[in-house]
């Protein structure tokens, strides 16, 4: 009976840490993915306003950004993904596992800019879109100045 | 001893100077808010190219004081300044140093930055002639370089400053209105004329083109209309 509990307690734990637990290879791919995807996006907006506005694409594009913005990257920053290789070696610094404070105030600037440019796409309005943009850029400038090597 | 006036640096060395100045500081600001600013970044850059260049071809062909041979700080000119023996006007052969220094930093810095990106929404106009790979590695050296470049900003305005109190020589007058009190006997400068100004002009003009990336080939148009899926 004891042997048995403490089997079922080693396999709950087992699937709750797996559940939790992102590998560390798996955690980097997914967060450099995650990040080219929001460079795809970031490209498709700026084309628009560059030349030819489009209403459409550029709804596409800000609302993939801001799902991603939205999707908890932070998990992603699993404990010993300071170092590794997804798709490549990740250039993320050790500061951002140690500064929680810091970084989670750029994350929420980052959410907040990139909800805000979701929102301001819908209503197709060029120049609002580019001030948004800027915005949402800056952020993403941040927090790579501080977190992410060269 | 007899003190006199001499024409010492010539508009378009001043004008270079200055415009020189503001830009580097511009582009320094730029660089570091990022967003929209890094357009303003970029065009920054290319008036830095046109200066740079223009300043170069007038190191040749330029009036007598802007021409590089006239301070090309040669060793035994160095040790004739430190013995406290150099009495010629223009830059001093200590001056020298920093001035092509600064020229070659701002000039790695500037070139360095055409081939860079920020990997948000921006690359350099001439990233497509080095590929991405290169062009991050470019990123990283633009980003470490402009320490350097922001350190001898700062040696350069401290020398001045030195100069000014300790030497009690005046050298951003000069700099500003072009003329200079010398003790001795000095010439005014001479050259540099109209059509040196429009072949440095025209040279200038050239390289903002060239590092504009405008002659590259566009990219290909896009798959026609039908052939892209709506999903
Ligand atoms: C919370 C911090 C943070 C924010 C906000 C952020 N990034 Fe990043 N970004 C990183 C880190 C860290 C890496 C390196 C990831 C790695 O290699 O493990 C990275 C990598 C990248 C990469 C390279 C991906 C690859 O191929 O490996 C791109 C592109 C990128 N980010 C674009 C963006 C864009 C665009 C935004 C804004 C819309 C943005 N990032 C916002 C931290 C951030
Ligand atoms: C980012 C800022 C600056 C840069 C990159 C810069 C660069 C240079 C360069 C390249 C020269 C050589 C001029 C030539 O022969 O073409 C020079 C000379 C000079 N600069 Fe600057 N400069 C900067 C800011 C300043 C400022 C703010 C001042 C004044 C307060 C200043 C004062 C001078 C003076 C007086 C000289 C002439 C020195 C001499 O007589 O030998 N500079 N600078
Ligand atoms: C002498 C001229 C230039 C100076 C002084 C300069 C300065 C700077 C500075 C201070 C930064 C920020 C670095 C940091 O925060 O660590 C920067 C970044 C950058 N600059 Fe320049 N720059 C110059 C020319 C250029 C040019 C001509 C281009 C391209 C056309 C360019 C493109 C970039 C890019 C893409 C970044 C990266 C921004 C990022 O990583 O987020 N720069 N530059």
């Amino acid at each position: 009976m004891k042997s048995k509990l403490t089997l079922a307690l080693v396999a709950a734990t087992l699937a709750a840490s797996a559940q939790a637990q992102v590998k560390v290879e798996d955690a980097i791919k997914w967060r450099q993915a995650n990040y080219a995807t929001m460079g795809w996006n970031m490209g498709r907006i700026k084309a628009s306003l560059d030349g030819a506005y489009n209403k459409d694409e550029v709804i596409q594009a800000a609302n993939v950004i801001q799902a991603i913005a939205n999707s908890g990257m932070g998990k992603l920053y699993v404990p010993g993904s300071d170092k590794g290789s997804g798709f490549h070696e990740t250039k993320v610094k050790p500061e951002l596992f140690t500064e929680g404070a810091k970084v989670g105030k750029i994350a929420g600037d980052f959410n907040a800019a990139a909800n805000d440019l979701a929102k301001v796409a819908a209503t197709g309005d060029a120049a609002a879109v580019k001030a948004a943009f800027g915005k949402l850029g800056g952020t993403c400038k941040s927090c790579h100045d501080d977190f992410r090597n060269k | 001893m007899n003190s006199q006036r001499i024409y010492l640096w010539d508009l378009p060395t001043r004008l270079f100077h200055w415009l020189l100045a503001l830009s580097i500081v511009a582009a320094v600001i730029t660089g570091q808010v990022g967003g929209n600013w890094i357009e303003w970044h970029a065009k920054l850059g290319l008036l830095i190219v046109g200066l740079l260049v223009f300043r170069v071809v007038w190191g040749f062909i330029g009036s007598t004081y802007a021409r590089f041979g006239e301070f090309f700080p040669t060793p035994a000119k160095i040790s004739t300044y430190l013995k406290g023996a150099w009495r010629r006007p223009g830059h001093n052969p200590l001056g020298a140093l920093s001035v092509f220094g600064l020229l070659a930093v701002c000039a790695l810095q500037v070139t360095s930055g055409l081939f860079a990106n920020d990997d948000i929404a921006f690359n350099g106009p001439l990233l497509d002639l080095v590929g991405k790979a290169v062009s991050d590695r470019l990123t990283g050296f633009h980003h470490l370089l402009v320490n350097l470049l922001i350190l001898l900003v700062a040696l350069h305005l401290a020398a001045i400053v030195f100069y000014a109190h300790v030497r009690k020589d005046n050298l951003v007058k000069p700099m500003v209105v072009g003329w200079k009190e010398t003790e001795g006997p000095a010439e005014s400068a001479k050259g540099g004329g109209f059509v040196a100004l429009l072949v440095a002009l025209i040279l200038a003009a050239a390289a903002v083109y060239g590092a504009s990336g405008a002659w590259m080939p566009a990219p290909p148009p896009p798959a026609p209309a039908a052939t892209t899926p709506s999903w």
